[in-house]
């Protein structure tokens, strides 16, 4: 983390391939977060619909489509589904350059390989996982729409209300906020196990298995610290 | 590639920004128009808050702007309405709840069609608040004591003081009582069913006799009963005629100069016949002690 801050301060080291890596993660990964949100929206509305008991409000599944997107699905789901793209990507790029000790040459030509492999693609995830969440968001809920529309006999009028019912502008600003530290755990952890890599090609899918595993259990820890800490906030 | 890399990247992050900023503006307000300000001061506002719906005849037309706590105590609300919709003068502003979720709206009620609309920047009247739960909870708290109230004098009367036995007592007499005028309706029903074979056998004699009855012999009776009738009223024509002589006569008898006048009306005649009474009285008498002065028989 120390190494990280002072990397940091030193832009020039990272810019350029902070870009290339907010192609890789954010650009690149959007088919794959637009396609996992469009089928999570389609159903979370179609079960939403088959669960109400009679008497209901239909407009209840615009409500409850929009909060199980905005506020869990789209942030966990963009988290997961990333770290097995984005995060195994890093820790195999990083533990190749270990093993090949690329590493230990960059430090002989006095590049800092933490600013330069580390930084950019810390960078990179923490600014495209939020920005790849406020799509799949919206591709989750208009799916939603659709499919609640015409697959089942919510109007189009019952699920803009219910979708618009007690909605704040923090829902959205607590989505992009899990889905920040998501990003931010998914650079940390999997170029954390990259970097300390050992042990060869073996040592490089080793640390791309474990870092696939520890990202996906410090996202499921994150979600549920972060409900814990900003959900109060909600209700207000 | 460079260049690609900026280019695509700039694209996702300008596409999200701008979803980001017009989802959160549709769903806070259902569309990008702002409208024009209206202003309302609530005495209790009710979790009021911004972006929630405003009304207009149930119809949505804005959305809250602001809600400001002012040192009044009042609760100055800021509200937009779509430039498309105008608010009647006279309209009240009403805090309601929208939906089963606690979720809140101001209501615009107009007291009636009206030409005249408020203008922007205006405060507008504003009404009661619609019951909160809380109102709602209370209120059922004061039924649930008054039933509770209900119940243990219910209690007390029926179980304590040995109602629900008395009833249960009444209730047996009840069925007792039903029991004897089920047994008094059966025996009307005998009776009546009597009754009503009496009077069919009768109906049916009755039938017999009429059938019986000759229709040619009612019909000379009825014709020498109308003979007889004009008989007596030719008798009665001819007692009339007797009549009106005997009265001629008896008037004549009465102030005729006749002997029968004379001997009705003369006080002469009445004392001469008076007299001659008296004198043959007077005869008789003597008669009756001198016999042998009358009477002198002599047989040989």
């Amino acid at each position: 983390m120390r190494d990280i801050g002072r990397a940091l301060g030193d832009p020039k080291t990272y810019a350029a391939e902070t870009v290339r890596q907010m192609r890789n993660i954010g650009v690149d990964s959007l088919p794959l977060a637009a396609i996992v949100a469009a089928f999570i929206g389609a159903v979370t509305a179609f079960q939403t619909r088959y669960q109400l008991f009679g008497g209901v409000q239909l407009s209840v599944v615009g409500l409850i489509a929009r909060q199980s997107i905005i506020l869990e699905l789209g942030p966990l789901l963009t988290g997961l589904v990333l770290t097995g793209r984005v995060g195994a990507r890093i820790t195999a790029e990083i533990g190749t350059m270990r093993v090949t000790e690329q590493i230990d040459a960059l430090e002989t030509l006095a590049y800092d390989p933490i600013g330069y492999l580390v930084v950019p693609r810390l960078l990179a995830a923490i600014i495209m996982v939020p920005m790849l969440t406020i799509l799949a968001n919206a591709i989750g809920v208009a799916t939603a729409f659709a499919t609640a529309i015409l697959a089942t006999d919510v109007t189009s009028t019952d699920f803009s209300e219910g979708l618009r019912l007690a909605f704040s502008a923090f829902q959205i600003i607590y989505s992009i906020i899990k889905a920040t530290i998501f990003g931010a755990a998914i650079a940390f952890f999997c170029s954390y196990e990259g970097y300390n890599t050992t042990a060869g090609a073996e040592g490089v899918g080793r640390s791309t298995a474990q870092a696939v595993v520890i990202t996906s259990v410090a996202i499921l820890v994150l979600d549920a610290l972060t409900a814990l800490l900003l959900a109060p906030y909600l209700q207000a | 590639m460079k260049k690609r890399d900026d280019v695509l990247v700039g694209i996702v992050m300008a596409l999200a920004i701008l979803v980001a900023i017009v989802g959160s503006l549709w769903l806070a307000r259902g569309g990008l128009s702002k409208g024009y300000a209206l202003y309302a001061k609530f005495p209790w506002s009710s979790g009021l808050k911004q972006g929630q719906p405003v009304l207009l005849a149930g119809v949505n037309v804005g959305y809250v702007d602001g809600v400001e706590l002012r040192q009044d105590g009042t609760v100055l609300t800021t509200f937009r309405v779509g430039k498309t919709y105008k608010v009647p003068q006279g309209t009240v502003a009403t805090v309601i709840p929208n939906g089963i979720f606690g979720d809140m709206a101001i209501a615009l009620t107009p007291k009636g069609p009206n030409a005249r609309s408020i203008p922007p920047n205006d405060t507008m009247q504003v009404g009661p608040s619609a019951p909160g739960i809380a109102e709602l909870t209370g209120k059922a708290d004061s039924i649930a004591t008054s039933v509770n109230v209900i119940t243990t004098a219910l209690q007390k009367e029926l179980v304590a003081a040995g109602g629900v036995t008395d009833l249960r007592k009444a209730m047996g007499s009840s069925n007792a009582l039903i029991l004897n005028m089920n047994k008094l309706v059966s025996q009307f029903s005998a009776v009546a069913a009597e009754q009503n074979r009496q009077l069919s056998l009768t109906q049916a004699s009755l039938r017999k006799a009429t059938s019986g009855v000759d229709s040619s012999k009612i019909d000379s009776t009825l014709k020498n009963v109308r003979a007889t009738t004009e008989n007596l009223a030719l008798l009665s024509a001819d007692f009339k005629k007797t009549s009106a002589k005997l009265d001629s006569v008896i008037a004549k008898a009465n102030s005729g100069p006749g002997s029968v006048g004379l001997a009705l009306n003369d006080p002469g005649a009445y004392n001469d016949v008076r007299s001659l009474i008296q004198h043959m009285d007077s005869i008789m008498v003597d008669l009756k002690k001198n016999p042998k002065r009358y009477i002198n028989l002599k047989v040989f």
